[in-house]
């Protein structure tokens, strides 16, 4: 009986030695969306293959809804509970980093070099990239070429500046039972980021090269003038309509033109004939983009920051991170031949990547929320009649001096 | 020659424990620790400092009275519409007609199917280009043209409230309705060989008989409609420029949105305040209609 307890105790404590020496640890990855889209496979494939190299660790990814993703992964930081390695919006980081949550990513030469710099400029600030850039878009005009030849316009000759883009739109309201312009200003993100589309494109700025806020501008107030005079000509109620809302107007032809991302040719009818172009330039600039990226953010405390940045760059690597962006169908983050393959199977890619070099990125300041609440502001106000462009540029500025 | 002492019996006091403490865990220390972040800086940092009366100052300082303001004006707006709509309801529903008891059914829909769903059906009515509502006033000729209930301040508040309405009316007139009923039938029969009225009964009988249930139900409508957040996120998110924005929305952007934990807090103090004042103001008119017979 004795020799029966000896043995059986020897199997515990080798089972339990065992079992401590191949405990592999926990790596929490939070990814907002579902599991369903066609990256997530290529994205697990690669997650596969870094856990093969990396025994130690196990990857468990948690798929959290747009709308809470971020307030989850920022919610369990703050808590003290903080996820390896969340997908966020990398408008976010400045604030995350401000406030000690995530560290920064220290990127090689050699992987500095393989993103343009306007792109890693949108996860930078005080000379360190804070994120990895996971998914990538840019904007351009898209319009209707048979409303526009209904109202008399050229459909090969989109507009180009902003006095042709409210001259179109004017001639398309008048003259079909379509409204011209499809604008943007509900309570909600996409206002600002159409709006930035035209400020990028006039010379606009939102925060300067020292930090500071510079949109009390000339070129603001011009950016801001110019929603107020489309307004007439936009769909009835803009500040009823959100980006996604446009959209389902476009694709019913109610509406002759707006500002999207390449995503917007997925969801509108074959017999819609469009047509993309730049963002048309203001007086005091040439056409640009709204550079808007998602990264891979890497949080403190979570134990397994080594771990998780390794994982980070691996899913990020050049040829895994171009795996993953034709997968989804997102604007390439790198150049490479991929790219040309892209281009040359769908040549309507190239107005979103040629603008990647002219474009500017999300501003990154403490406060996201506060900045995106005094911007849409002064655009409802100006496209309600309440302020005039100047006015609303300015008390956008003083909001966003005070809250930040 | 003196009584011995009862011992005291404890078992009664242990079975309160449970409650007790539960209700400590709940209600209290979640209060408690409200009230202490509300003077705090807490925020994403996991640093937090005191700070006094910061957060409070604060807020006065910023457009809070305006939010106060529109706070109870929702929901006086909203209260007094459910409660008659809710009375006129149950009066109906209350009617010896046929078919009463399939519009009794009928009028459960608002309150059953998840809010959510109610208002998301609310937000597409009132879309100016596909919305039913744009429609039919197009139709009959109100409107020239599409209309945008929530691209409009004036619009877009009244638009929440009547969606408000449309959610909370039937639970109060299944309430009141239950209270009719409960009313003696020979007080009716009574009044009915005296020659009263239609009109008489119910002035004189009905509603002083289901007041007290006017008043509870009032009261309860009154502090859901306060804290009511999900019907004004979903259609407006507290917009345009701000005309939805009460002060639950206020809080929820303050706190949640913006990760500014403290002052979130602070709001949610006033929240607390203020529906405690205005609750021990209405029991006070409410003891003194009583007194003066009213009820």
């Amino acid at each position: 009986m004795k020799k029966l307890t000896s043995i059986l105790g020897a199997a515990v404590v080798a089972g339990t030695s065992a079992t401590g020496a191949f405990a592999a640890e926990p790596l929490h990855m939070i990814m907002c969306g579902d599991d369903t889209t066609p990256g997530i496979p290529v994205q697990q494939g690669f997650i596969d293959e870094w856990v093969e190299q990396n025994p130690d660790f196990t990857v468990n990814v948690e798929y959290v809804p747009w709308g809470q993703c971020q307030e989850k992964s920022m919610t369990l930081a703050s808590a003290g509970n903080p996820p390896a390695l969340a997908y966020m919006g990398s408008r976010t980081l400045k604030q995350l980093a401000t406030n000690g949550l995530i560290v920064p990513v220290d990127l090689t030469d050699e992987e500095k070099a393989s993103y343009a710099a306007p792109i890693l400029g949108t996860v930078s600030f005080d000379g360190k990239a804070w994120g990895l850039p996971r998914a990538f878009s840019t904007k351009a005009l898209f319009y209707n070429k048979a409303l526009f030849r209904e109202a008399g316009l050229d459909p090969e000759s989109p507009p180009t500046t902003f006095d042709e883009l409210l001259a179109a739109a004017k001639a398309v309201t008048e003259n079909t039972g379509a409204a011209g312009y499809g604008m943007a200003a509900a309570s909600f993100d996409n206002t600002m980021h159409q709006f930035l589309n035209l400020m990028y494109s006039n010379g606009g700025q939102v925060v300067d090269e020292d930090g500071n806020f510079a949109f009390d501008s000339e070129n603001n107030i011009q950016t801001m003038t110019l929603v107020q005079n489309l307004a007439p000509y936009s769909e009835p109620g803009p500040v009823a309509y959100n980006r996604g809302k446009l959209e389902t107007l476009f694709a019913e032809q109610k509406i002759s033109m707006m500002i999207d991302g390449h995503w917007l040719l997925d969801r509108i009818p074959d017999d819609v004939e469009w047509g993309i172009t730049p963002v048309p330039a203001g007086p005091m600039g040439s056409s640009s983009s709204l550079l808007i990226t998602d990264s891979l953010a890497v949080f403190k405390n979570s134990g397994v920051e080594e771990a998780a940045l390794s994982l980070a760059k691996y899913l990020t690597d050049p040829d895994h991170q171009m795996a993953f962006d034709i997968a989804e169908g997102y604007t390439p983050i790198r150049e490479g031949k991929a790219v040309d393959d892209l281009l040359a199977g769908d040549a309507s890619w190239s107005t979103f990547i040629d603008i990647v070099s002219k474009g500017g990125p999300e501003p990154l300041v403490n406060d996201y929320v506060a900045m995106q609440d005094a911007i849409v502001e002064a655009i409802q106000g100006v496209v309600l009649g309440e302020v005039e462009p100047d006015e609303a540029v300015e008390v956008a500025q003083e909001e966003l001096e005070y809250v930040q | 020659m003196s009584q011995p002492s009862k011992p005291i019996d404890w078992f009664p006091y242990l079975l309160l424990v449970p409650a007790v403490v539960i209700t400590l865990v709940i209600v209290a220390w979640p209060l408690a620790e409200t009230l202490r972040l509300s003077f705090t800086d807490a925020s994403m940092n996991p640093e937090t400092h005191y700070v006094g009366l910061e957060n409070y100052q604060k807020m006065f300082a910023r457009n809070f009275p305006e939010v106060v303001g529109r706070t109870f004006a929702w929901m006086v707006i909203g209260v007094t519409l459910k409660m008659v709509v809710g009375l006129l309801a149950a009066v109906l529903l209350n009617a010896a007609v046929p078919g009463r008891t399939l519009m009794r059914i009928l009028i459960m829909p608002p309150w059953i199917v998840p809010i959510a769903i109610g208002v998301f059906i609310w937000g597409w009515m009132y879309n100016g280009q596909f919305g039913m509502i744009s429609g039919l006033g197009q139709r009959i000729g109100l409107l020239s043209g599409p209309f945008e209930f929530l691209a409009f301040k004036n619009s877009a508040f009244m638009a929440t409230i009547v969606t408000d309405v449309w959610i909370g009316t039937p639970l109060v007139a299944v309430y009141l309705l239950a209270a009719m009923q409960s009313v003696p039938r020979d007080l009716y029969e009574a009044a009915w060989t005296d020659g009263a009225s239609r009109f008489y009964r119910f002035r004189r009988i009905t509603m002083p008989m289901i007041m007290p249930a006017m008043a509870t139900m009032s009261l309860l409508s009154a502090i859901w409609t306060f804290n009511s957040f999900d019907i004004i996120w979903i259609l407006t998110e507290g917009g345009p420029r701000n005309a939805t924005t009460t002060m639950i929305i206020d809080t929820y952007k303050t706190a949640i949105s913006r990760f500014r934990y403290g002052e979130g807090s602070a709001r949610a103090v006033m929240i607390v305040i203020f529906l405690t004042i205005f609750s021990l103001l209405y029991f006070a008119m409410i003891r003194k209609l009583s007194k003066k017979g009213a009820m």
